[in-house]
């Protein structure tokens, strides 16, 4: 994969897959418009300043993030996606290595790029490093979560699997699979007296086995005494054999959405029809002096706060002792999980979670009363919230390279 | 300058914890279950594993004082009808919602620990229990306030639910906001429900007592079945029915043939006087006698018949020579809590005992209460 050289291209490429490796970049034609056209602008717009500074790749990342925030410029999730395309690469590809599984490099790039909209939603300009490295934890988090929850879902019964969803991803995933309104009602009503009337009596699910004969009948006959109550009174009832097919359906539906059929890497999310193009290029034009100066104001500040969270944070971290520092080395720098650290270590997995637990919550104190006194904030849980997200961020960046300053 | 931001996606770093090794085999050891069903003692299961994985962390680690809200006994009459759990520390709650979802895609609260002013919590806490590889983890938690804000209302199995980008990821956020965010508010104001008369009472239980009503929470309207559910008399009367158990809290039947195993669990016991020290105008030799703990000194709740008709009850230091202090309160009320004519004794300084004695009939109920309120209190329907 050769790298990207000019901004231009960066916020208008994609990489292209040919098996399993990264070949190419491929240029989106309406992408690369659009920002050609925000590069002009920006030109002519630093043509009227006395001093001129050109816009980084930095700048142009938090601009469009900017824009995707505000929901009005209908390409910005593109050029994000564009942007991101290397990280997810590498996102993807370190766990390919890492972890032993039968998913692809493509498949885990296209599980991470997938959730594209919930890692930007989780950035957070004034406070990271960069989306580029808060992109990067957040990708490789996402796809480390879809793998487990497809180990644990590959190894239990599909009987076990209704008890192990959430009502959220149940109705999910039977829309998903194109189901209408009324079997979705039917079907989360047979679930949940399923749920009621055939669990485990042993205190262990995963090989939850199939409900006998006596089983379905008896979910088949609370189905027809609650449907007149929560369904359409006209709504036909169920018969065991019935209820069984209904059961089957959801599982079914419920795995598939685990394993969506592969789509390509291109640019088929950036946006609308090219013939709204012009109205893109107009909207560029008015809103984009506005935004850069807020971009660049932001930009500066945040620089100012980082350097001084950086010493109130390495000044906590020297204190440790050697075994914390060490935890916190192999779980952020090495990008091991909580399971390889404890077989390192030879400890329990909950040993090592419990101690990385009392770690940050050492760090999140300092940095709560640091910006307590320090910054005159009053706190709440939300902003207690977003310093913990900093803090993650932080020590990824402080302990992927330990030499520079985070 | 701070603004929220999802957080889910960035902290993998959840709090595991393992499940203690006896946790999961002293509950399915109950013989017979004491559920109606076998997908409501599942739940149930989940929930005490909860407790016994969460409550020793939360006491080691940040509050020694923690503990289980009510007493260990009626938490199966709260399992029967509701999911949930709530740990109280340092006058506050955490309300603990267990689930066996793998997918960690929601936070889901049953509307009685959202909307009942007894059961509400500051903190609520969504925690996946996985059973086959012993652990469990805090996938996230929101306050009430925030519950109530941006929860979504699902009328169809009265849920307020929230996904999982709007959960607090991090658990530590919870201890250090308490620390550093004593003025938050957490709690949204909580309307109380209309009380239930007597009669209602009767006819709910006696409607939702019928096991074969697999969620009867949701089979009448919230507001009766929140005031219904509020009361642990008539909670505890719902769960005998529903499980066909016998009568637990006759008086007669506890002097007659000894205190209902419920009973002795929730600290009842019985103690024989020497005929000379027998006490009342017909010499009652047997006293029934409820250990209580109050503002960390243990009491003595007596209850005896004086006569044919009059009942006296009595609360005492258990300490020999030990005072009651001033500012105590035993009350008597109805089964509906209404008050009657003489139905307090209140200590105006320290004193030896309160007492309170009451012309009761056969199949009169009266429920009981302290002031302060004891450890673990939950309030119980004595049938004489």
């Amino acid at each position: 994969m050769r790298p990207r050289r000019s901004i231009l291209e960066l916020f208008s490429t994609f990489l292209q897959f040919e098996n399993d490796a990264a070949r190419d970049w491929l240029s989106d034609a309406r992408l690369r418009r659009s920002m050609q056209a925000n590069l002009d602008g920006s030109a002519s717009f630093q043509g009227n300043q006395s001093e001129q500074i050109e816009p980084t790749e930095t700048f142009w990342a938090l601009y469009w993030h900017k824009l995707w925030q505000s929901k009005e410029h209908p390409l910005a999730s593109g050029h994000l996606a564009a942007y991101l395309q290397e990280v997810c690469y590498w996102s993807a590809q370190k766990l390919t290595l890492n972890l032993s599984t039968r998913s692809s490099l493509a498949d885990f790039f296209q599980i991470a790029i997938a959730k594209l909209d919930r890692v930007l939603a989780g950035f957070n300009p004034q406070h990271s490093s960069g989306l580029r490295s808060y992109a990067s934890l957040a990708f490789s988090n996402v796809i480390k979560d879809t793998l487990r929850l497809r180990q644990e879902v590959d190894i239990c019964t599909d009987w076990a699997l209704l008890h192990k969803l959430s009502c959220k991803r149940f109705v999910e995933s039977l829309q998903n699979f194109g189901f209408n309104a009324t079997t979705i009602a039917s079907y989360r009503l047979i679930w949940e007296c399923f749920k009621l009337i055939h669990a485990p009596t042993d205190g262990k699910i995963r090989k939850l086995g199939k409900p006998d004969a006596a089983t379905f009948e008896a979910i088949a006959q609370q189905y027809n005494r609650d449907r007149i109550s929560t369904l359409d009174p006209l709504s036909p009832p169920t018969t065991p054999v019935l209820v069984e097919q209904w059961l089957i359906s959801c599982g079914r539906a419920a795995r598939s959405l685990l394993y969506p059929m592969l789509v390509s890497a291109d640019a088929s999310k950036s946006g609308q029809e090219s013939g709204e193009l012009l109205d893109d290029i107009e909207f560029t034009f008015q809103e984009s002096s506005l935004m850069k100066v807020i971009a660049q104001e932001e930009e500066k500040s945040r620089d100012d706060q980082r350097s001084q969270l950086n010493a109130i944070l390495l000044r906590s971290l020297v204190k440790l002792d050697l075994p914390s520092q060490r935890l916190l080395q192999l779980y952020y720098g090495q990008g091991l999980t909580q399971q390889d650290i404890a077989k390192q270590l030879d400890m329990k997995q909950y040993t090592v979670s419990r101690r990385l637990t009392s770690l940050r919550q050492g760090l999140l104190d300092t940095l709560g009363k640091w910006s307590q006194t320090t910054l005159h904030k009053s706190l709440d849980s939300n902003v207690v919230q977003t310093m913990s997200t900093i803090l993650e961020d932080w020590l990824k960046v402080h302990y992927a390279h330990p030499d520079l300053p985070s | 300058m701070f603004s929220p931001a999802s957080s889910m996606i960035t902290d993998i770093l959840q709090l595991h914890l393992a499940i203690p090794e006896t946790s999961i085999e002293r509950f399915w050891q109950q013989q017979p279950s004491p559920f109606s069903a076998n997908g409501i003692c599942w739940m149930a299961s989940l929930n005490q594993i909860c407790l016994d994985a969460l409550l020793p962390w939360i006491q080691e680690v940040h509050a020694s004082k923690a503990r289980v809200w009510k007493n260990p006994a009626s938490l199966s009459s709260i399992w029967e009808v509701v999911n949930g759990s709530a740990i109280d520390f340092d006058h506050q709650r955490l309300v603990i919602i267990p689930t066996a979802a793998a997918d960690f895609e929601e936070l889901r609260v049953p509307q009685e620990w959202a909307d009942l002013p007894s059961w509400a919590g500051d903190y609520y806490v969504s925690v996946y229990v996985n059973p086959d590889d012993q652990e469990i983890r805090v996938l996230g938690y929101v306050t009430h306030h925030m519950l109530k804000q941006q929860g979504q209302y699902d009328a169809y199995d009265r849920t307020y639910s929230l996904e999982a980008d709007c959960l607090i990821g991090d658990f530590n956020v919870l201890w250090t906001a308490r620390r550093l965010c004593a003025d938050e508010v957490r709690r949204d104001a909580i309307a109380s429900l209309p009380a239930l008369s007597l009669e209602q009472a009767d006819s709910l239980i006696h409607r939702l007592g019928d096991a074969s009503i697999l969620a009867p929470r949701l089979a009448v309207p919230f507001q009766q079945w929140g005031a219904l559910l509020e009361h642990n008399g008539w909670r505890q009367r719902l769960y005998q029915r529903r499980l066909g158990l016998p009568e637990a809290w006759s008086v007669q039947q506890w002097l007659q043939t000894g205190i209902s195993d419920l009973a002795q669990q929730f600290g009842w016991g019985t103690m024989d006087l020497q005929p000379n020290l027998a006490r009342g105008a017909n010499g009652a030799a047997r006293v029934l006698v409820r250990q209580l703990t109050i503002a960390g000194k243990l009491y003595e709740f007596c209850v005896f018949q004086q006569s044919e008709e009059v009942w006296r009850f009595e609360l005492q230091s258990a300490s020999i020579g030990g005072l009651i202090p001033g500012g105590f309160k035993l009350r008597l009320l109805t089964e509906d809590l209404m008050p009657f004519e003489n139905n307090e004794d209140i200590a105006t300084t320290a004193i030896e005992q309160l007492y309170l004695e009451v012309c009761l009939s056969p199949g009169d109920a009266l429920t009981w209460e302290i002031e302060p309120l004891p450890d673990s209190y939950d309030r119980e329907i004595l049938r004489f």
